[in-house]
């Protein structure tokens, strides 16, 4: 069940997989009380899906996350706003910003490994933060940017569908987030995606072999900082709002935490992470004012008993029970 | 038969109708929802929990509204923009949500502002910034906190007055938009007044430690410490300005305090002769303000503090609006709010047509020494209170 090493892809797998996921997006908004959280955590499992191409598929631990989901969120509202472009050049606009931004960061940070690495990527999310902070011209600074529109889908002047309605906008982003998981599963499942997770295992050993690792370093960079501008973009389409804590630290901590406790190097833990940090969030904020350092409580015990994230947990669990049932068949089959 | 029976059925169709409203609407008894938006946990979970004690002191003096049960539903914002919208989201698509009150946030406040306003709702809210009764007004919204016009105008003015040989002053500036039309009043206020402003030390909104700035401010030997920040970056640049000894240098005054809350957390020997703004004090005595700290003290054992009093005020208007018009149509109740006017615990208020904003008294304190004060909450003694207010057409708002 486990996709931490998804090669050679079976298809009956993958298309499993889909189907869970699937069975996900539909049950969302089923099951929860609003369409709205639904999207909510659509939009979060697409960023911590981003940042699991980085983390759990090239090794790479970035908190600049943030930086490129702010980006995508300021540009797709700009474009709206003042050049009144419709929904795709929005979120086409955003995922160029965040791809942008992704290839600036990247190609200064990717210089340096390990801790300098991260230390670098935290630095720029400082910066972009001060960035948007100084420039309230046209982010409104800490009020936020208000009054973002949510265009409808349009060819020409012919309306194919207003997202007015929660429930019109959560399929929209279900689509479009079912459209980038199949897509971030066919680049993890390509030579590039080998290659990556090459890196991941021994940079050394790749780069020994012939491949040139810091170019697939920037370029995963610049796919993850696309997706996560793309995810900004729907936030900020979500909410009608801007707020400065789209681009400040917390931002690319929170995706990180949603990517780690889903589960590292599997693409449907992103979506197991985001909504658990979502919906613990809004249950546990009702319980106790300092809910956070619950959180925190939680994501000590993943990272300590569940190793792979909770789609690790399940996983094993999965293989726990199906070994078990196979001894028992064993046994009564020795048995007879 | 059935002669009898369209008899009685038109007897007791008549006898409902000749009901009054409310009482045909008890029939029905579906409860009517009143939204408390309060950030009860996060960074600002302290002035969240005082906010709420407040509403909850004011729906508590209507067990139901026209008829209908009155249910009162606190909102977390979490101390988070975003969360706070997407959960105002959904109490209006799900629970069919129109009234809210609260918030801590400006950001949040804006941002929920426009959402009701698309829904045909009523928010009344606190917060600090401009905007709400400026350039993004509209007609759901109203605010109840005096803008910062009035916080300068009615500190730094009667403070001249009071120090007469106080020339040069400086001032101590947080980096974002509020911080910025507190020194732009500042500034405007000095220069009428031919005051010299020696200078300003802005800070980002992150900035925890004050030395350097209250070196800067030391150097250049004002009369006058004007700090514009607050929350705690200003309980930190008082406490640090304390142990550089500016009290002894200099006056100091704090133009946008928290209140009661602050003043306990700073004790007497950091307030002790620092002049300071507020927006509500406990010991005002006016009749609305005698019956709130009568409330206060007999259900939570404490004083009012300023959260407790607006948030108190704001949903008090809110609920009594809604009984005067016998409406829960949002935009009936925001048309009757407008010119509106009230017992408010800073004495006679009314909410400003034009704008939406509430037109109340500022108050100039002077922070007690120990051995002054009567009790613990003695803390500070009221030296002037008034209203200034820019005019409408200088606000930016074109709700007109």
């Amino acid at each position: 069940m486990s996709e931490k090493n998804p090669l050679p892809f079976a298809k009956t797998q993958s298309r499993a997989m889909l189907l869970w996921v699937l069975a996900v997006l539909i049950g969302l908004p089923l099951i929860l009380p609003s369409a709205t959280l639904a999207t909510e955590i659509l939009i979060f499992a697409m960023a911590a899906l981003a940042c699991n191409l980085l983390l759990g598929y090239t090794g790479l631990l970035s908190f600049g996350q943030g930086i490129f989901f702010g980006a995508g969120a300021y540009c797709a509202a700009l474009l709206m706003i003042h050049l009144q472009m419709g929904l795709f050049t929005a979120l086409l606009g955003a995922a160029i910003a965040g791809g942008f931004l992704a290839l600036l960061v990247g190609a200064l940070a990717i210089r340096r490994t390990g801790i300098y690495f991260v230390m670098l990527t935290l630095a720029f999310s400082q910066m972009a933060y001060f960035v948007a902070y100084t420039l309230s011209g046209w982010t409104g600074g800490d009020n936020g940017l208000l009054s973002v529109p949510r265009p409808e889908i349009r060819i020409g002047d012919t309306v194919l569908l207003s997202l007015a309605d929660a429930r019109a906008f959560y399929g929209f982003v279900a689509v479009l987030f079912l459209l980038i998981f199949i897509g971030a599963r066919r680049v993890i499942a390509s030579p590039f995606g080998s290659t990556l997770m090459a890196i991941r295992e021994n940079e050394t050993r790749a780069s020994a072999i012939g491949y040139d690792t810091r170019h697939f370093k920037i370029l995963v960079f610049v796919l993850s900082g696309a997706v996560t501008g793309i995810a900004g973009a729907l936030y900020a389409m979500l909410l009608h709002f801007v707020p400065l804590s789209n681009i400040d630290l917390a931002m690319s901590e929170n995706i990180l935490i949603m990517t780690i406790v889903g589960g590292t190097g599997s693409l449907f833990g992103s979506l197991l992470g985001a909504g658990s940090i979502v919906l613990l969030g809004d249950f546990l904020s009702d319980l106790w004012p300092r809910w956070l350092m619950l959180l925190g409580v939680i994501l000590i015990l993943v990272v300590i008993f569940m190793r792979g994230g909770l789609w690790g947990g399940l996983a094993s669990l999965f293989e726990k029970v199906s070994a078990s049932r196979k001894a028992t068949v064993v046994a009564k089959e020795e048995g007879l | 038969m059935q002669r009898r029976t369209l008899l009685k059925a038109s007897l007791t169709a008549a006898a409902a109708l000749s009901l009054p409203l409310s009482v045909r609407s008890a029939f029905a008894a579906e409860p009517f929802t009143f939204y408390g938006l309060k950030s009860m946990s996060g960074a600002f979970a302290s002035y969240g929990k005082f906010a709420d004690m407040g509403s909850r002191l004011a729906v508590e003096q209507h067990p139901d509204i026209l008829g209908r049960p009155l249910n009162y539903k606190v909102i977390d914002t979490e101390g988070n923009a975003g969360k706070a919208v997407r959960k105002v989201q959904e109490a209006i698509q799900q629970d069919g949500a129109r009234f809210f009150q609260g918030c801590t946030l400006s950001s949040s406040a804006l941002a929920v502002a426009k959402e009701v306003d698309k829904a045909g709702g009523v928010f009344m809210t606190p917060v600090g910034a401009d905007e709400v009764t400026g350039k993004d007004c509209n007609r759901a919204t109203f605010r109840w906190s005096v803008p910062t016009y009035g916080a300068i105008r009615e500190t730094i003015v009667p403070l001249i007055k009071l120090l007469p040989d106080a020339k040069r002053w400086y001032t101590i500036t947080p980096q974002y938009v509020f911080g910025e039309a507190l020194l732009e009043g500042a500034k405007n206020v000095l220069k009428e007044h031919g005051l010299e402003h020696v200078g300003n030390s802005y800070h980002s909104l992150q900035e925890q430690e004050f030395s350097g700035y209250l070196t800067n401010a030391i150097s250049t030997k004002p009369d006058v410490l004007v700090l514009l920040n607050f929350g705690s970056q200003s309980s930190n640049t008082l406490r640090q300005a304390v142990n550089f000894g500016i009290k002894e240098r200099m006056k100091v005054l704090l133009v946008w305090s928290a209140g009661l809350d602050q003043f306990q957390e700073l004790g007497s020997d950091i307030l002790e002769g620092v002049y300071l703004g507020a927006q509500y004090w406990h010991q005002v005595d006016t009749p609305l303000n005698r019956e709130l700290v009568k409330l206060t003290q007999a259900k939570y054992g404490i004083n009012p503090t300023y959260p407790l009093a607006a948030d108190y005020i704001s949903t008090k208007v809110m609920l009594d609006t809604i009984i005067s018009t016998g409406s829960f149509d949002g935009p009936t109740v925001a048309k009757a709010m407008q010119g509106l006017s009230f017992e408010g615990p800073t004495g006679k208020e009314s909410i400003r047509a034009g704008d939406h904003q509430v037109i109340k008294d500022y108050y100039l304190l002077i922070g007690k020494a120990a051995a002054d004060m009567a009790d613990k909450d003695d803390l500070a003694k009221v030296l002037s209170a008034g209203q200034s207010f820019p005019s409408v057409d200088a606000t930016g708002c074109t709700l007109a």
